[in-house]
């Protein structure tokens, strides 16, 4: 293959983790004090898929789904290299669980005629790992998750991931196209390139998709998510002593006393 | 999409296993699934996939399975995605199970999306707390935003209701006596995938025996802190009894290994006591060390978010503070004996 792979790399918009707080009369989630921020697993999502390009050649194109301010995690990925950015919004897409968010990807993903798809491991919002193989099972592709690094063999038509298994690794060649969950701190993300950041903040403007653009319009959406959020609590804190000694020989005391 | 939801009945639990040794956390989940369905008045089923393994099969009735389903093919070893995913689907959409739990380890999460995608399944990443309501219905609770919150999902039009189950959060099961008819509540099923329809190809799998650190009384856990050096931790776990552990910052940086990682992406450890040595607090990892007995804090920053969460704290280098604490244990192990 000369013309290189079409990558395509799926990135979030999150609240800043450190900044969401819960309203301890309502138990809502107060998020709006949060800046929003790519979610960190993507930067090492946005490295592979630049990394990948360097070696086989081809495009990246980012994309997102959110209301359009989530613009800005394109223009994150643009700033460190990526060809373009893909802006999936829609109100019709509000309240999908995880079930029409993967499909809306995958449908993107194939209108982007994608080899190879990459996402990070997990959202720090809501962390379900799940979204990397929900786009594989709704286009039938083949899937890496926990992924630490790539190594592509574009003479076969595969992608060849090392993998973080229960106690060591595997290595595994995937058919393209194929879905990838690169691991949280799986490779050092590069920093953005001066003008590259210039042009992705002040040219850049990414295609954007409705459900109807993917046909997807009465399939998205809280209708079609079959989770329900059925209640959120308070984690019942638990109650630390939290007391400070100020010598080893004290901490021994205190050891030997709850062993 | 409407379905009908009473068409659907039973528990099922998979019984994951690699190489023919089954995941501490499938008979968790058997554990937890008989529970389940005691309450909800339905079979308890557990699903076994791999080449050769009849005998998990028999493992989970003895552990309190109603019935298993084994599905036996060398197609099924080692474990990749699509062929488990596609068996596992077929037999859901066949046999209509209202409930399915499967382990929070890698391979489940891999894997339980291919099921709950073309199934239009409600699935429900990493839960912590299982219950059924009233109706039947399975409440499905995790931890989120960093374990600040609990939310409880249902799923109350689609079936069936799928969860992935952090390992170490519930008791085990336990294998009753040698039961004559327990082959007998064994079930082959028709296996519906072949290699030749696979989509990847596993080259090479490196593992070795996995240690649990989910079942310790005692884990010392370092973290960036060490600085490479991971002797302190090793020795006083060592005259501690207990297991070394780790946050993610350690295991990246390849001190200590990933089957011993803590958190939100590890572990859930319950010990009577957790000492963290050098390491931070961030909520990911207390996410797997909040149900311990005791925690201890050994940190150089007075300012450390894991003092907040310890029960006793004390602001020092670990270097020299675990060595002189394992020096005492030593001391009074001798003056013990
Ligand atoms: C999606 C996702 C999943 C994650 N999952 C997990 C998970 O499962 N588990 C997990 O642990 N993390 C997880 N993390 C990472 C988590 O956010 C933190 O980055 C990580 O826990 C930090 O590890 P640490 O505390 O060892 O390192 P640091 O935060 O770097 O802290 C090191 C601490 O050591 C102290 N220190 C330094 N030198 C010494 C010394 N000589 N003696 C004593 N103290 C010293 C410092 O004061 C500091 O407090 C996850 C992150 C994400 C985004």
């Amino acid at each position: 293959m000369n013309d290189g792979w079409n990558i395509v790399v799926c990135v979030k918009q999150v609240p800043d983790a450190d900044d969401v707080t819960i309203d301890p009369d309502t138990g809502t989630l107060n998020r709006s004090g949060a800046p929003a921020v790519l979610n960190r697993p993507d930067h090492n999502a946005v490295e592979s898929a630049l990394a990948l390009r360097e070696s086989v050649g081809g495009t990246v194109t980012a994309i997102t789904m959110g209301p359009p301010p989530a613009k800005a995690v394109l223009q994150t990925a643009v700033g460190v290299g990526a060809d373009g950015g893909v802006l999936l919004t829609d109100r019709a897409f509000g309240g999908s669980d995880t079930w029409p968010t993967s499909l809306a990807l995958a449908r993107a993903a194939a209108e982007l005629d994608a080899d190879v798809v990459i996402c990070g491991e997990e959202s720090t919002d809501s962390s379900t790992g799940q979204v990397p193989p929900g786009i594989a099972a709704h286009n039938g592709w083949s899937q890496l998750t926990y992924v630490e690094s790539l190594d592509p063999q574009p003479e076969d038509g595969v992608l060849v991931g090392k993998r973080d298994v229960e106690g060591g690794y595997e290595r595994v060649a995937a058919e393209l196209p194929v879905v990838v969950a690169m691991e949280f701190g799986a490779n050092r993300p590069r920093p953005a390139g001066l003008h590259r950041k210039i042009f992705a903040e002040t040219e850049f403007e990414p295609v954007e998709w409705s459900a109807s653009d993917l046909g997807i319009e009465d399939r998205v959406g809280l209708a079609n998510s079959p989770t329900k959020v059925g209640g959120m609590d308070t984690a019942t804190p638990v109650e630390r002593e939290r007391i400070r000694v100020e010598s080893v020989d004290e901490l021994y005391e205190y050891i030997a006393e709850v062993r | 999409m409407t379905i009908e939801t009473d068409d659907y009945r039973d528990v099922w639990v998979f019984v994951e296993q690699h190489d023919g040794t089954a995941a501490p956390v499938s008979w968790e989940l058997l554990a937890k699934g008989r529970e389940l369905a005691d309450e909800t008045d339905e079979s308890l089923v557990a699903l076994v996939m791999g080449d050769d393994v009849s005998d998990l099969a028999e493992e989970a009735v003895a552990r309190g399975a109603d019935r298993a389903l084994l599905a036996d093919d060398a197609v099924f070893e080692p474990y990749r995605a699509d062929p488990y995913g596609e068996q596992f689907r077929a037999l859901v959409e066949a046999r209509k199970p209202s409930i399915v739990l499967i382990g929070g380890t890698h391979t489940g999460r891999d894997f339980a999306g291919r099921v709950a995608v073309p199934a239009h399944a409600g699935l429900t990443a990493d839960c912590t707390e299982l219950a059924v309501d009233d109706e039947g219905l399975l409440l499905a609770s995790r931890p989120t935003f960093g374990g600040d919150a609990m939310a409880t999902i249902k799923c109350p039009a689609h079936r069936p209701q799928m969860a992935t189950v952090r390992a170490g959060v519930f008791d085990t099961s336990e294998p009753t006596e040698s039961d004559v008819e327990r082959a007998a509540a064994v079930e082959e099923v028709e296996v519906v995938v072949a290699e030749e329809d696979a989509l990847s190809t596993v080259l090479e799998r490196v593992v070795s025996d996995v240690v649990d650190i989910t079942d310790a009384d005692v884990v010392v856990a370092g973290g960036a802190g060490c600085e490479g050096e991971v002797g302190p931790i090793v020795e006083l776990a060592e005259v501690l009894g207990g297991e070394v552990a780790a946050s993610r910052a350690a295991v990246d940086e390849g001190w200590i290994e990933p089957a011993r990682q803590v958190g939100q992406t590890g572990k859930t450890v319950r010990p009577h006591l957790y000492i963290a040595a050098g390491i931070s607090g961030a909520v990911q990892h207390l996410e797997g060390m909040n149900d311990s007995d005791v925690v201890v804090a050994v940190n150089t920053d007075p300012n450390a978010a894991i003092f907040e969460h310890a029960d006793y704290g004390i602001v020092g280098d670990l270097h020299e503070v675990l060595p002189k604490l394992t020096e005492l244990v030593r001391e009074q192990q001798e003056v013990a004996a």
